[in-house]
């Protein structure tokens, strides 16, 4: 026994000194559970609530008014819109501006009282579903405020009928994947650099910042692009997904956010000294991504500040995006906030990544 | 655009680094003139590597100025560092490309392409003689051979000053002796080398030396004037050196000699600073008192060694 744990006080007290020395690792390490707990904790959030809604007043009659008032009230849904036909609902649900549209029929108030109870026509949208089943409930459920006054709601679910779950999950996995393999690609290829002595030798070349930083980019993205096709026809295949919308658009708007993916990756081989610290910020900056993009739980469950934040973070217009085309077979102008939101981050992510890239080089 | 009548390969003035409220370099003024091999010496943290790292336009001075082939470090250093090429102590090239990929690379990060890429890579890939090796991974070579790979990288675009950052530093003699021997070649063919070593063997064979200590330029000659100044023999003392069959016991013996002011050993020989009216007789019978029978005594002149360990204890002593 003497022989077996022979020099555990003075392994003990040597990796004792190790974390003494290197301050920075205990920091992250005490640091990542305690964001993990705040994120968590805000983020996981299944009760849906608020569901987005657009109603289409068709009839514009007290009774009308009174039902709205009515779905309003159930805290279930918000009415954020009035629009004028069902053409412009299906509009904002493609674009995803609303999750639910409510149609009230211009004969709405003449069915009160009368043996056909009066019916509205109410779509879903099924790319997430878990905004798609609560809103469903709100209508379809047992005695509620959405079917106050009698009034029957005929609902269809527009793009992924069943609700099937891996129809709206595997587009945003691909994208977290990605974005996964993007910034580790990149994070560890400066780094190594750096352990390697090799950054000393471009740094007295003449090279250019913006040559080093977009040359390091250029090969990477290909991967990306490539990476990104093969896990989702992979994903597609298995899971017996069809895309609905255009897969070259796919792989135009791919292009911005694989290059803030690399960008991000650049970024922390900047900061991290060895392929340790690498690794931790990684994780450090992937983890929290993932939870507040909209992957696990719907976005609009997140508190204000954390769904501002979730706005700077690209994998969250990624994914957008993603469920856009393949669930809802959305179209370039319908995509094209999320897509402007991706470039903008993308030039401020390679801007920084070349302006720290200089500071450290020095 | 490099002037070929430039005397002064490098022309430091005044050459101040302050990190915070450490001075790495205290107002340094040196001049390297055009083909020579400067040795650049001083203990580890003594300023060395901030010094190179000012000249390769990598870090901005405090204060003072700096030229380089012409240019001014501080105004032109992307000119700066198109005109130089750097030689890590660490073997700083891509591992796991190859001999070839490697000078491809770094050739093509300074502009050089098509013909002209391949004419160069020929060039320094014989002067170096590492043609048999063009397909090996870089990490796969040996000491020797990594140094030389990393000499023709350094070399690729013709520069007219290379820097070496203790070009040595772990590799075997002989390819220590052939590594200097292609320095030499390049001397003569007019480069000018700019060399960092803690070998004292390889600090006799540079054209000039400059020794700095604690952030500050100590001496600057060559080193028969390095070896002649005033401090490293004082007046009314002289060097000697006691061959003996029994050398380390000589040392100890010599060392407790009220005569003696330095004693060292040097190739199984004492080397010995003493007062100038010593006679060698009382060597000669004070070791034999302790035992050592066979003691024969020459004169010596000072090493670089001597010149830097006696300028050291010097200024540590104040």
């Amino acid at each position: 026994m003497k022989g077996l744990l022979s020099g555990f006080t003075a392994i003990a007290a040597k990796e004792f000194l190790h974390m003494k020395r290197d301050p920075a690792t205990i920091v992250i390490a005490l640091f990542i559970p305690m964001l993990q707990l705040v994120l968590l904790g805000y983020a996981l959030n299944f009760d849906v609530k608020h569901v987005k809604t657009a109603v289409v007043d068709l009839s514009r009659t007290s009774e009308s008014r009174t039902y709205i008032q009515g779905l309003n009230n159930t805290q279930n849904l918000d009415i954020v819109s009035y629009l004028p036909s069902p053409d412009q609902a299906e509009l904002a649900l493609r674009r995803a501006e609303v999750s639910v549209a409510v149609i009230i029929p211009p004969d709405f108030d003449r069915h009160f009282g009368t043996s056909q109870p009066p019916t509205v026509q109410v779509y879903v949208d099924g790319s997430d579903g878990q905004v798609a089943r609560p809103a469903i409930t709100a209508f379809a459920g047992p005695p509620g405020a959405a079917r106050s006054g009698g009034v029957q709601a005929r609902y269809s679910v527009l793009y992924n009928p069943q609700i099937r779950t891996q129809v709206y999950t595997i587009p945003a996995l691909v994208c977290v994947l990605l974005q996964l393999i993007t910034v580790s690609l990149t994070s560890f290829s400066l780094v190594r650099e750096r352990e390697q002595g090799t950054l000393d030798q471009l740094m007295v070349s003449p090279v250019g910042r913006l040559g080093l930083t977009l040359g390091k980019l250029a090969p990477y993205s290909v991967l990306g692009m490539i990476e990104l096709f093969v896990v989702l026809a992979l994903g597609c295949t298995i899971f017996d997904i069809s895309i609905a919308g255009n897969v070259l658009l796919l792989a135009l708007f791919a292009v911005p956010f694989i290059m803030a993916g690399l960008s991000v990756g650049l970024l922390i081989s900047t900061i991290a000294q060895n392929q340790a610290q690498a690794l931790q910020l990684t994780m450090l900056t992937v983890m929290p991504s993932i939870l507040l993009s909209g992957y696990i739980s719907p976005r609009d469950t997140l508190p204000g500040a954390l769904y501002l934040l979730s706005e700077f973070i690209p994998v969250t217009h990624f994914i957008a995006i993603s469920r856009g085309i393949v669930v809802r077979g959305a179209g370039f102008t319908d995509l094209l906030p999320s897509a402007l939101a991706l470039c903008g981050l993308s030039v401020v992510l390679i801007t920084a990544a070349t302006l720290r890239f200089r500071k450290s080089g020095a | 655009m490099i002037d070929a009548t430039t005397k002064n390969a490098i022309e430091i003035k005044d050459l101040t680094k302050r990190f915070a409220d450490v001075t790495a370099v205290d107002s340094l003024s040196i001049n390297v003139t055009s083909g020579s091999i400067f040795g650049f010496l001083g203990p580890n943290g003594s300023g060395k590597s901030t010094v190179i790292r000012m000249l390769c336009g990598l870090l901005l001075p405090t204060s003072g100025t700096a030229t380089v082939n012409g240019f001014d470090v501080i105004k032109e250093p992307e000119s700066v560092k198109q005109s130089i090429g750097y030689m890590n102590q660490a073997f700083s090239l891509y591992k796991d490309l190859t001999v070839d990929e490697n000078m491809t690379f770094f050739g093509r990060i300074y502009g050089l392409q098509g013909e002209r890429l391949e004419a160069r890579k020929n060039a320094v890939t014989d002067l170096v003689g590492i043609r048999g090796y063009l397909d090996r991974r870089s990490g796969q070579l040996s000491g020797g051979w990594k140094q030389r790979l990393a000499l023709a990288v350094a070399l690729i675009h013709e520069p007219q000053i290379v820097f070496l950052d203790e070009p040595t530093a772990g590799i075997d003699p002989v390819a220590r002796r052939d590594l200097w021997d292609l320095l030499f070649e390049l001397a003569d063919a007019g480069k000018t080398l700019f060399v960092t070593t803690h070998y004292m063997d390889e600090a006799e064979r540079c054209s000039d030396i400059a020794y700095i200590y604690m952030s500050k330029l100590m001496v600057h000659g060559t080193p028969n004037e390095l070896k002649a100044i005033d401090e490293v023999t004082p007046e009314g003392l002289k060097r000697v050196s006691v061959a003996s069959s029994q050398p380390s016991h000589a040392l100890s013996a010599l060392k407790s000699q009220s005569f003696t002011k330095d004693a060292t050993l040097v190739e199984a020989e004492v080397h010995l600073l003493l007062p100038e009216e010593t006679p060698d007789a009382t060597i000669v019978s004070a070791l034999k008192d302790k035992g050592v029978e066979d003691a024969t005594v020459r004169p010596v002149e000072a090493s670089l060694e001597d010149v830097f360990v006696s300028l050291t204890r010097k200024l540590e002593k104040r």
